[in-house]
C-alpha cells in the first residue's frame, strides 16, 4: 500500500538521530513558552517559528511539530496545575485536574494528560491517514444551521459543569453570553458593549477570562480564607503514577473523547473546545464514579485531554485536502509548509506525498518524544506545590499575568484580566460555578453567527434548522441529552418503586 | 549564491548612501508596526519587510511590533499618536484598514499618516461551485438582476474587500447594491465549506486561497478583479467580460504623521531599496505575493482613491452611517 | 460592588433569613440586562435578510431578568449556601498589587518592575512579613525570566529603564 510506504518512508527520515534532537528541543521550547498561560499552541508556534528558520526543511518541520505538541501540552500543565488553563482547549482539564492536583495526584493527572494525549494523537494520526478523504466530504456539507445544532448539543452539556444549583449554574453560563457579545458583530460590523473603548472591538479573549477567573479568582479567594486554615498542599499523595486503577479508568476516556475530537476538528468551524466539553459531560455522565466528578476524577482528565489532542489532528484534514487552514493552529502548519515553498490542497496528496507523509511523521514522532520528555519530568513539575504558599501564589499570579502582558500588553486588557480575578472571587465566594462562563463565552458568538447565517442564506426561513437532515439530528440529541436525566430519574423511582 | 548577490547589493547600497550624507542607511534603526497579531497577513508582510530590509542592507536593524486589535484601528490609534514626527517608525496596513477604520468610528484616520508606498496585492475572484448553473459573471449579474435576496454571497468580515466586493459588483451590473445577501464568514474554510457544500450561491476571497480548488475542478471561477489577464491565470477578468470591477486587496506601508521631507525621503528610498532587492524578490515568490511597488506621490493618491471608494460602498450597503 | 460589605454584615448575623447580598446580585442581573437593552437599541437596523445584531442581545438580557428574579426568590429564602466570614485585608493587598501592576506597565515602567511589584504584594497578602528579602527575589525571577524570554525565545515583552540596561 502506497500509503503505509510513505509513512513508513516519512518515519525512516524523522528518526534519524538529529532529527530526533531537533525534535527534543522543539518539545523543550514548545513546553517552556505553551506553559505561559494566554500563549497557545498557535501563538507558540508563532513566536518561535523564526528558531526553526535556521534549520534545513527536514530539521525544520520536525522541530516545528516538537514546538507544536510542547505548546499544546504545556497549557494542560498549568491547568492541572496551578489552575491556570494556558489556553481555552485545556479549560475543561482544569475542571478535575486541578482538583486531583490538590489532592495530591497531581502525578497521576499530568500522566494520563500526556499519555491521552500520545493515543489520541497516534489514532487521529491513522485516521487522517485513511479517513481524510471520506472526512472532508463529510467536513464540507455542514452548513451554518448544522454548527448551530451541534452549538445546541455543546450548550445541553454545559449542565454537567452547574453544579448543585440550576439558577446559579445558569445565572453564569448568561454572565458568559453577554460577554460574548462585547465587541464588533461578525455579520454586520456593528460593534456591541464595546462604549467607544478600541481594545474592546475585538471582544473578550478567552484566554484572559479564563486565567482572570481561575488563577487570580482562586488566589484572591484563597487569600481571603487564610485565617481560617492554611490550605496545607501535599505535591504527592499515594503513587506519583498512575496506578493499576487509574490505568483502567483511563482508556475508555482516551477512546472516546478521541472520538469526540477528530471528526469535530475536521470540520473548518469544529475548534478544540466543544469536543473538551462533550468529552467531559459524556465522562460525567457515564463514570461509575460520579462521587469524585468535582473533587478529582480521572476520567475528567484522559477524556477532554484526548479530545484536544484529537481535534488537532482533526484540523489537518481540512488543511492537507483543501488546503484550508482552518485554526489559527493550521495557520501555523501552514507557515510551516511553506517553508518548503509548496501550498497545500487538493492536489498535494497526489502531488508531493513525501511532504505530506513527512509532516504527519514529524507529528507522530514529537508526540512521542513529548513523552519521553515528560513523563520523568512529572515528578518534578508535581513538586512545585511544594513551594511555600505565599511564594506559590505570587508566582501564580506573575506567570498568570505575564501571558497577558506577552500576548497584549495594553492596560486594558491587563485591567480586564484584573477584573475578572475580582469577578471569580465574588464568584467563588457566593458560590456561583464558574466554567459555565467560559463555556457561555466561547459557544454564545458561535451559536449566534451560525444561526443568523443560516437565516440570512434562507432569507429568515427558521425551518431551514428542521430542512438539513445533519442538523434535524443534531437536534433530535440535543432534545434527547436534555430530557434524558429527567426521564432517566423518573424511571429510576419507578424501579426503585418495584423493587 | 544569493548571499553573495546580496553581499555585492549591499556593498553598493552602503556606498551609495555613504555618499549622500549622514543619514547613512546603514545607520538605519527602524521600527515597524504590524497592526495585527503574529501570523497574519500585516504580521507576515511586516516580518519579510524585516528580512529583507536587513538582508538587502538598507538597514542595520528592524524591530517589528504587533499591536492586535479590531482591523488596525487599535494600531493606528497608537501609530498616529505615539510616533508623531519619529523618522524611524513605520507601519504596514492594507485595504481592510480602511474599511475597519470607518465602521468603527475611529477617531484616527488613514489621511493622516505619511504614505510610503504600496507593496504587494493580491487580486480577487468570484467562484461558484461546479455544479452551480451560473456558468459566466453574466450569468450572475443576471441572476442579482432578477432577485438580489436569493443571491448569497460568502465572503470574509463585513466591511472587508470581499464584502465591498460584492457590493461594487452588484452595483457595476445595475443591481440595487444596498440589498446584498453578503454573508460573512469567519475564515477561509469556513466560507469555502459553505460554497462547496452548496450553501451559498457564490464566494469571493482573494485568487491565492481557492486557486486550488478551482485547479481541482471543484470550483468555477467567473472571473478574476484584476485589470489585465494574469500570467499563468487561465480566469477571465471582469473587465473583458464587460464588467468595469477593478478591485485589488494590496498592503502598503506609511510613517507616522509630522515627518519632515527629508524623513520621508530616507524613509521612501529605503523601502524602494528593500523593494528592489533579491531578498525582497525571494519572498515574493514564496509567498505568492504579487509585486505591486508604488511609491512616492502616486501612492498618496492611490490611497485617497481607496479611501473615498470603499467610504462610498460601505456607506451604500449601510454599514457606514453618512 | 456592594455584595462585599452586604456580605460583612451577614458573617456577624448568619442567621438572618433574608440574603442582602443576594438581593445584589439579583439587582446587578437586572442592571445588566437593562444595559444590554440600552446597547442594543443603539444599534442601527443594517441586516435585510434573517436575524439583526440586536437580536442576541434582547434574547440574552430576558434571560437576565429571569434569572435577576430567580436569584432573588432564592435570596429572599436565604436559601443561598453558607458563606465563612473573609479576611478583606489581603484582597485588597493583592488587588492593589494588580494595579500597581497595570499602573506600571502603563507608564513604561518595564516588566521587571511590574511584575516584582505584583510578586512582592502578593506574598505579602499571604502572610509573608520579610518585604525586602521578598523584593529581591522577586527582581532576580523576573530578571531571569525577562532575559530568557526576551532574549532567548525572543518574545518581546515591555520594557523600562531596567530592561534596557540588560
Amino acid at each position: 500500500m502506497d500509503t503505509f510506504d510513505a509513512l513508513a518512508h516519512g518515519m525512516a527520515v524523522a528518526m534519524q538521530p538529529m532529527n530526533l534532537l531537533y525534535a527534543l528541543i522543539g518539545v523543550f521550547l514548545g513546553t517552556a513558552v505553551g506553559v505561559l498561560p494566554g500563549i497557545g499552541p498557535a501563538l507558540t508556534v508563532a513566536l518561535l517559528l523564526p528558531v526553526t528558520y535556521k534549520l534545513d526543511p527536514g530539521g525544520s518541520l520536525i522541530m516545528f511539530a516538537g514546538i507544536y505538541y510542547g505548546g499544546m501540552y504545556g497549557g494542560s500543565t498549568t491547568a492541572i496545575l496551578i489552575n491556570t488553563p494556558g489556553e481555552s482547549a485545556s479549560m475543561a482539564t482544569a475542571l478535575e485536574g486541578n482538583k486531583m492536583a490538590k489532592a495530591g495526584r497531581g502525578g497521576p493527572a499530568l500522566a494520563t494528560s500526556a499519555i491521552g494525549s500520545f493515543v489520541a494523537g497516534t489514532i487521529a494520526t491513522i485516521g487522517l491517514a485513511f479517513l481524510a478523504p471520506w472526512l472532508v466530504d463529510f467536513a464540507v456539507r455542514f452548513g451554518p444551521e448544522d454548527y448551530f445544532a451541534l452549538m445546541c448539543v455543546a450548550f445541553v452539556t454545559v449542565s454537567a459543569t452547574f453544579g448543585d444549583s440550576p439558577v446559579r449554574g445558569l445565572t453564569s453560563l448568561f454572565i458568559g453570553l453577554t460577554l460574548g457579545l462585547v465587541g464588533i458583530d461578525k455579520l454586520t460590523g456593528q460593534a456591541r458593549l464595546a462604549f467607544g473603548i478600541p481594545e474592546l472591538l475585538d471582544g473578550v479573549e478567552v484566554t484572559t477570562l479564563a486565567v482572570g477567573l481561575f488563577a487570580v479568582g482562586e488566589a484572591l479567594y484563597v487569600a481571603s480564607r487564610r485565617h481560617h486554615a492554611e490550605e496545607k498542599l501535599e505535591p504527592v499523595r499515594g503513587s506519583l503514577w498512575m496506578t493499576r486503577e487509574d490505568w483502567r479508568r483511563s482508556w475508555k476516556p482516551w477512546l472516546r473523547g478521541t472520538l469526540f475530537g477528530f471528526p469535530i476538528g475536521a470540520l473548518p468551524a469544529g475548534g478544540a473546545e466543544i469536543p473538551t466539553f462533550l468529552s467531559y459531560s459524556t465522562e460525567r455522565r457515564l463514570t461509575k464514579h460520579p462521587e469524585e466528578f468535582g473533587k478529582g476524577a480521572i476520567e475528567g482528565v484522559a477524556g477532554p485531554e484526548a479530545a484536544n489532542n484529537a481535534s488537532a489532528a482533526g484540523t489537518l484534514v481540512p488543511l492537507l485536502t483543501l488546503g484550508l487552514p482552518t485554526s489559527a493552529t493550521a495557520a501555523m502548519m501552514l507557515a510551516g509548509f511553506q517553508q518548503y515553498g509548496l501550498n497545500p490542497g487538493p492536489l498535494l496528496f497526489a502531488e508531493r506525498p513525501d511532504l505530506v507523509w513527512g509532516l504527519i511523521a514529524s507529528l507522530f514522532i514529537a508526540n512521542g518524544m513529548l513523552l519521553v520528555l515528560n513523563l520523568p519530568l512529572v515528578g518534578l513539575w508535581v513538586r512545585l506545590l511544594a513551594i511555600p504558599q505565599a511564594w506559590l501564589y505570587a508566582g501564580i499570579l506573575v506567570f498568570a499575568t505575564m501571558g497577558t502582558i506577552a500576548a497584549k500588553p495594553s492596560v486594558v486588557e491587563l485591567s480586564m484580566l484584573a477584573a475578572f480575578g475580582v469577578m471569580g472571587f465574588l464568584m467563588r465566594r457566593f458560590d456561583f460555578p464558574i466554567a459555565p462562563v467560559v463555556i457561555g463565552l466561547i459557544l454564545g458568538p458561535i451559536a449566534e453567527s451560525q444561526l443568523r447565517r443560516a437565516l440570512a442564506i434562507s432569507l429568515g426561513d427558521p425551518m431551514v434548522l428542521l430542512q438539513s437532515p445533519m442538523s434535524a439530528t443534531l437536534l433530535g440529541v440535543a432534545l434527547i441529552a436534555l430530557l434524558a436525566p429527567f426521564v432517566l430519574r423518573g424511571l429510576g423511582r419507578f424501579k426503585a418503586n418495584e423493587d | 549564491m544569493i548571499s553573495s548577490h546580496m553581499r555585492l547589493f549591499g556593498a553598493v547600497v552602503a556606498l551609495l548612501l555613504g555618499a549622500s550624507g549622514p543619514a547613512s542607511a546603514q545607520q538605519l534603526e527602524l521600527k515597524l508596526m504590524a497592526p495585527a497579531a503574529p501570523g497574519g497577513g500585516w504580521d507576515q508582510t511586516a516580518r519579510s519587510m524585516q528580512q529583507a530590509l536587513v538582508a538587502a542592507g538598507v538597514a542595520r536593524s528592524v524591530q517589528v511590533t504587533n499591536v492586535p486589535g479590531a482591523g488596525g484601528s487599535v494600531g493606528i490609534a497608537q501609530f498616529v499618536n505615539g510616533a508623531k514626527g519619529d523618522g524611524s517608525q513605520m507601519m504596514v496596513n492594507g485595504f481592510v484598514m480602511v474599511g475597519a477604520l470607518a465602521m468603527n468610528k475611529s477617531p484616527v484616520t488613514l489621511d493622516q499618516v505619511t504614505p510610503i508606498a504600496r507593496l504587494t496585492e493580491e487580486t480577487q475572484v468570484i467562484v461558484v461551485p461546479a455544479s452551480s448553473p451560473i456558468k459566466t459573471a453574466q450569468d450572475l449579474a443576471t441572476a442579482l438582476k432578477a432577485d438580489i435576496a436569493k443571491v448569497t454571497f460568502a465572503g470574509g468580515s463585513a466591511g472587508g474587500v470581499d464584502h465591498v466586493m460584492a457590493a461594487l459588483f452588484a452595483g457595476t451590473v445595475g443591481a440595487d447594491a444596498k440589498r446584498i445577501n453578503y454573508i460573512p464568514f469567519s475564515g477561509g474554510g469556513e466560507s469555502l465549506a459553505a460554497i462547496l457544500g452548496g450553501k451559498v450561491t457564490a464566494g469571493i476571497s482573494g485568487l491565492s486561497e481557492y486557486e486550488g480548488q478551482i485547479k481541482a475542478g471543484k470550483l468555477r471561477a467567473l472571473g478574476v478583479t484584476s485589470a489585465q489577464r494574469l500570467p499563468g491565470v487561465d480566469i477571465p477578468t471582469f473587465k473583458e467580460q464587460g464588467i468595469e470591477l477593478v478591485l485589488a486587496n494590496w498592503r502598503s506601508v506609511v510613517a507616522p504623521p509630522g515627518i519632515t521631507p527629508e524623513q520621508r525621503k530616507v524613509l521612501s528610498d529605503a523601502v524602494e531599496m528593500m523593494v528592489k532587492s533579491d531578498a525582497w524578490k525571494d519572498i515574493l515568490k514564496q509567498k505568492g505575493w504579487d509585486d505591486a511597488y508604488l511609491g512616492g506621490d502616486a501612492f498618496a493618491d492611490f490611497l485617497k482613491k481607496e479611501i473615498t471608494r470603499v467610504t462610498e460602498v460601505l456607506k451604500s450597503v449601510g454599514l457606514v452611517k453618512s | 460592588m456592594t455584595p462585599d460589605t452586604a456580605s460583612d454584615n451577614l458573617a456577624r448575623t448568619p442567621a438572618r433569613r433574608v440574603d442582602r447580598a443576594g438581593i445584589a446580585i439579583a439587582a446587578a442581573l437586572a442592571v445588566l440586562a437593562a444595559v444590554l437593552v440600552w446597547d442594543a437599541s443603539k444599534l442601527p437596523a443594517t441586516t435585510m435578510y434573517g436575524m439583526g445584531p440586536e437580536a442576541m442581545p434582547i434574547v440574552i438580557a430576558v434571560g437576565l431578568v429571569v434569572l435577576a428574579v430567580g436569584n432573588l426568590i432564592d435570596a429572599l429564602r436565604g436559601k443561598l449556601p453558607p458563606r465563612e466570614s473573609m479576611d478583606p485585608k489581603p484582597v485588597w493587598l493583592i488587588i492593589g498589587g494588580l494595579a500597581l501592576l497595570i499602573a506600571i506597565i502603563g507608564l513604561g515602567g518595564g516588566f521587571i518592575l511590574a511584575t516584582s511589584a505584583l510578586f512582592v504584594t502578593t506574598s505579602a497578602a499571604f502572610g509573608r512579613r520579610a518585604v525586602l528579602a521578598d523584593t529581591a527575589i522577586a527582581l532576580v525571577i523576573s530578571t531571569l525570566i525577562y532575559l530568557a524570554f526576551d532574549k532567548l525565545l525572543t518574545l518581546s515583552l515591555p520594557t523600562g529603564p531596567l530592561e534596557r540596561l540588560l
